[in-house]
């Protein structure tokens, strides 16, 4: 045996002045007696003491000298060898994904894995370790490697849930490294099963499975994403998708609201394990918030009879959002000494308010596109420019020879202008070679290398598109892609994308662009959780791309809730409300977790036990004080019975 | 608390006419001296011989049997009460109302025994007679004999009965009623003393006083036992058990001394300590008359 403080042994010393005291014997109470008449009768007349009294006063010496001992021993801490040998370390793993909120088992599917894990604690030998790791989109250690049972049971205790899909198998292997190469460790993961390889769990060696939940009907959206019509300037679409992840069928309704007003109610009716999905065509120049939600879910009853109203043990997948980037009406002026094509094709624009003219104008109004046809002065006016088909050399390009059917062999599809677009089969027999003093963002080039259609340098926040294609050969005015080109032009000018914004799933980490924030800005940012929880945030680190000069975006996340996701500036008056700069919706949208039932063959998966708290398997300073207290119960025993006989 | 307290003799008092006229001095007995003399009150016959005088002939019982039989005539003598207090230390124990009560006792005993004109004497005593309260009549001596009472204190090295009845009958030959008022813890036995009492034709009466604590000690444990009063030391472990064979005995001891006083015709009372001495009193002259 040894022992982890063997300096408390010298408190066995204190058999000293025990012994002392016993042999001295503590003073008696002095009892003054009016007679000792009867006394002396009780007295002279008892019968002679027989072994057990004379050996009770020595047995009970012996009793306080034995329970010295032991507590002495136990405050020594003594341990067997054998004990840290066959200590062992486990990783329990918590799965808090969304279908673990379930509440088909009460208070919620994570409540109970949270229970099991504290029962697991309570089962640890003296020597074994745990450590608590959290199976989130990316797993977390929550607590590392400890044998400190009230600290784990606090973590564990500590665990909140989220709205992320389930992520077992890094956690495990998270859970593998903790472990290291130590021969008893176990991994023992607790969760609902609702993912895939689950049933390959069933075949590891070193992973216990603990199924936790039933089999459970649940419908949810899989499925909720918003984009801009790339025709129609104010429309917009709509992508929904519902599930039904039972059983039986149900019945219920969709009803979308675009910030608050009603969009769209749909009926449902959804056959047993039936996958609901339609596309939406609305119209909204201002945008907004989108948000559908499930409403009015019933079980149809058979024959006629009552719809009974079904009881959805899942939230999270109930409300889908979505953000719909809002239209603005962009002022244009158009100088072209006359094309009806492209004067249309503007006209065409509900977003646009065209003005046309001839030469151009010495005021130009601010915030005006100007689109210069052919007539190019020297120095470009003082707004963004569209300059299409030049003529003459400008400060940003000097005009060249002609070039006769150039082929479009380079596009830049991941420019905002080049959104949606795609020139290879247009038409465009002559275009005109431009050279630029400083290389252009070409966004179509030919085979040549020379610029179809490109984007130039010029003093910020200034921006410039060139087209140096001739609109009066060729059928490139007569192609949808015109019309989408100008569209993003316009779109690239007034730094709305009109790209789509979309919703992203639960778990992620994203890039968001902030508007009104520049590259350099100093100002102080929240990031807001759809809970009203805010933390700091800080501009991303990336370099600006070269088509929005002064952007900033800031990268957040994990996101683990669902609804919407705010960067706010930080208010200077506590009383303002802070401006938003940047919004993210994040939705589930996952059927995996949708779906709350379990594979059958890990549902009807036993866990191995891990172990049962037994007496055995306790420090040996427990045992000692156990002892201690028998002990002490019969020397309280021997020390009463002196006058209660 | 004073011993006597401002009302003391009004209750004497009321218990003196309460034992005159309810219990007609039952209390003392009344026991006449059977001296046989001039008195008026017929006493017994006797045969007429010649010479004596033909007035006392019972002309009765000549009439009816032809006997010359003579009358003879008792002749009346007041009361001796002589009261024996015991003032060893035991009578002390605790708080000493034990003593108090004893003396209060013997205070109204003394004075219903002057109230009707009976001769009263104390002896104080603890392993012998060491103080006294000479022989006196008349209720005027009720004062001194209560300043007496007072003064007395408790002491000796333990209760000696049979030395105080000795000293009782060394000082006064002419019997009388002898109240014994002890707890009477004598380590000889209380017999012995009034074997004397007896054996000298003394009418007796015991009034033994005991306290709670002494009938039933709390007393638990290892504890040094001290008697108070030949300061006796005894190391004892006191027990449940202990504790039971210590209440028979004091049982068995209360019994006895009854036992004695009804075998030989004394007069008998116990009392707890916490008694008023006037309840005790009335007690005793409720039980003195159902004796008669």
């Amino acid at each position: 045996m040894s022992f982890g403080v063997p300096s408390a042994l010298l408190w066995s010393l204190l058999a000293i002045p025990v012994i002392v005291f016993y042999i001295l014997k503590v003073r008696l109470r002095r009892a003054p007696t009016s007679t000792s008449l009867f006394w002396s009768q009780v007295f002279d007349e008892k019968p002679p003491r027989s072994i057990w009294e004379t050996l009770k006063h020595l047995l009970s010496l012996l009793a306080q000298l034995a329970i010295l001992g032991l507590l002495v021993v136990a405050i020594a801490d003594p341990y067997l060898p054998g004990q840290f040998m066959a200590a062992r370390r486990v990783v329990v793993i918590v799965d808090n994904s969304a279908s673990m909120q379930a509440t088909d088992v009460g208070p919620s599917r994570l409540a109970a894995a949270k229970e099991k894990a504290v029962r697991l604690v309570d089962g640890l030998r003296f020597g074994d370790e745990m450590a608590v790791v959290i199976a989130g989109e990316h797993p977390a250690v929550a607590i590392g490697m400890s044998a400190h049972a009230p600290t784990i049971k606090r973590t564990i205790e500590a665990i909140g849930s989220t709205d992320c899909p389930t992520a077992i198998q890094p956690a495990i292997d998270l859970g593998r490294r903790l472990i290291g190469t130590h021969p008893l460790g176990q991994i023992v993961v607790l969760t609902d099963g609702c993912f895939a390889g689950s049933e390959q769990l069933l075949e590891s060696t070193d992973v216990s499975l603990e199924v936790i939940g039933t089999p459970a009907p649940n419908v949810g959206i899989t499925q909720f994403q918003a984009r801009r019509s790339l025709v129609d300037p104010l429309g917009y679409e709509l992508l929904s998708a519902v599930t039904n992840a039972s059983d039986e069928p149900l019945e219920g309704r969709l009803e979308i609201e675009l910030d608050g007003a009603t969009v769209d109610i749909l009926p449902l009716k959804l056959a047993a394990g039936e996958t609901w999905s339609r596309a939406l065509e609305k119209t909204s120049l201002n945008g907004g918030r989108l948000t559908a939600t499930l409403t009015q879910l019933k079980t149809p009853a058979a024959d006629k009879g009552e719809a009974k109203p079904f009881d959805d043990p899942l939230n999270s997948d109930n409300r889908a959002f979505a953000i719909l980037p809002p239209r603005k009406i962009q002022d244009v002026l158009l100088v072209t000494p006359g094309n009806h094509f492209l004067q249309k094709v503007f006209e065409a624009n509900r977003l646009v308010k065209l003005s046309v003219a001839k030469e151009l104008p010495a005021e130009i109004p601010a915030d005006t596109v100007v689109v210069l046809h052919r007539k190019v002065p020297e120095k470009l006016p003082p707004r963004n420019v569209l300059v299409i088909d030049p003529e003459t050399s400008t400060e940003a390009w000097t005009v060249g020879g002609p070039l006769e059917q150039p082929i479009i062999t380079k596009q830049d599809s991941d420019s905002p202008l080049m959104a949606h677009l795609k020139l290879d089969n247009v038409a465009m027999p002559k275009a005109t070679q431009l050279t630029f003093p400083e290389p252009p963002h070409i966004l179509a080039g030919a085979v040549s290398g020379e610029p179809i259609y490109a984007s130039f340098k010029r003093t910020a926040p200034l921006k410039g598109v060139v087209l140096p294609v001739s609109l009066d050969e060729g059928d490139l005015t007569f192609r949808t892609a015109f019309p989408i080109m100008v569209a993003n032009a316009l779109s690239w000018f007034g730094e709305s994308s009109g790209k789509l914004q979309p919703a992203v799933a639960t778990g992620s980490v994203v890039d968001l662009p902030l508007n009104g924030v520049k590259h350099d800005s100093t100002i102080a940012l929240n990031l807001v959780s759809p809970g009203g929880e805010s933390k700091p945030v800080l501009l991303s680190a990336s370099q600006p791309q070269a088509d929005s000069v002064d952007a900033a975006s800031a990268t957040v996340g994990p996101l683990e809730q669902v609804g919407f996701w705010e960067v706010a500036e930080v208010a200077k008056d506590p009383k303002a409300s802070p401006v938003v700069v940047g919004a993210v919706a994040v939705n589930l949208s996952n059927p995996a977790e949708t779906d709350l039932r379990a594979p059958e063959k890990v549902r009807e998966s036993v866990m191995r036990p891990l172990t049962a708290a037994s007496w055995l398997t306790r420090p040996l300073w427990y045992y000692l004080a156990v002892l201690v207290l028998v002990l002490a119960t019969v020397e309280w025993f021997l020390y009463q019975r002196r006058w209660i006989r | 608390m004073a011993l006597f307290p401002s009302d003391f003799l009004t209750r004497l008092e009321y218990l003196s006419i309460i034992s005159r006229r309810v219990f007609r001095g039952s209390l003392l007995a009344q026991r006449r001296t059977m001296q046989l003399g001039s008195g008026i009150e017929f006493s017994d016959h006797r045969e007429y011989t010649a010479g004596d005088d033909f007035r006392y002939l019972d002309w009765n019982i000549y009439a009816r049997h032809g006997d010359l039989l003579l009358k003879r005539f008792q002749e009346e003598q007041d009361l001796h009460v002589y009261l024996l207090l015991d003032c060893s230390r035991s009578m002390a124990f605790g708080d000493g109302r034990k003593f108090d009560l004893a003396r209060q006792l013997i205070a109204a005993i003394a004075y219903i025994a002057l109230a009707d004109l009976d001769r009263i004497s104390i002896l104080a005593f603890t392993d012998g007679v060491f103080d006294n309260f000479p022989l006196t009549r008349g209720k005027a001596r009720i004062l001194q004999l209560m300043k007496f009472l007072e003064g007395l204190e408790t002491g000796g090295n333990e209760t000696n009965v049979a030395a105080a009845i000795q000293g009782l009958l060394h000082r006064q030959s002419r019997r009388g009623l002898a109240v014994l008022v002890s707890d009477l813890f004598d380590p000889k036995g209380f017999q012995r003393g009034l074997d004397q009492l007896r054996h000298r034709r003394f009418d007796g009466h015991v009034l033994q006083l005991y306290r709670d604590e002494e009938a039933n000690p709390g007393l638990l444990g290892d504890v040094e036992l001290v008697d108070v009063e030949n300061e006796s030391v005894r190391k004892v472990t006191v027990t449940e058990r202990s504790l039971r064979t210590y209440r028979e005995l004091f049982t068995a001891h209360q019994t006895s001394v009854r036992e004695y006083c009804r075998n030989y015709g004394l007069g008998c009372t116990q009392a707890e300590a916490g008694v008023p001495f006037d309840e005790l009193i009335l007690q005793m002259m409720r039980a003195s008359q159902v004796q008669r």
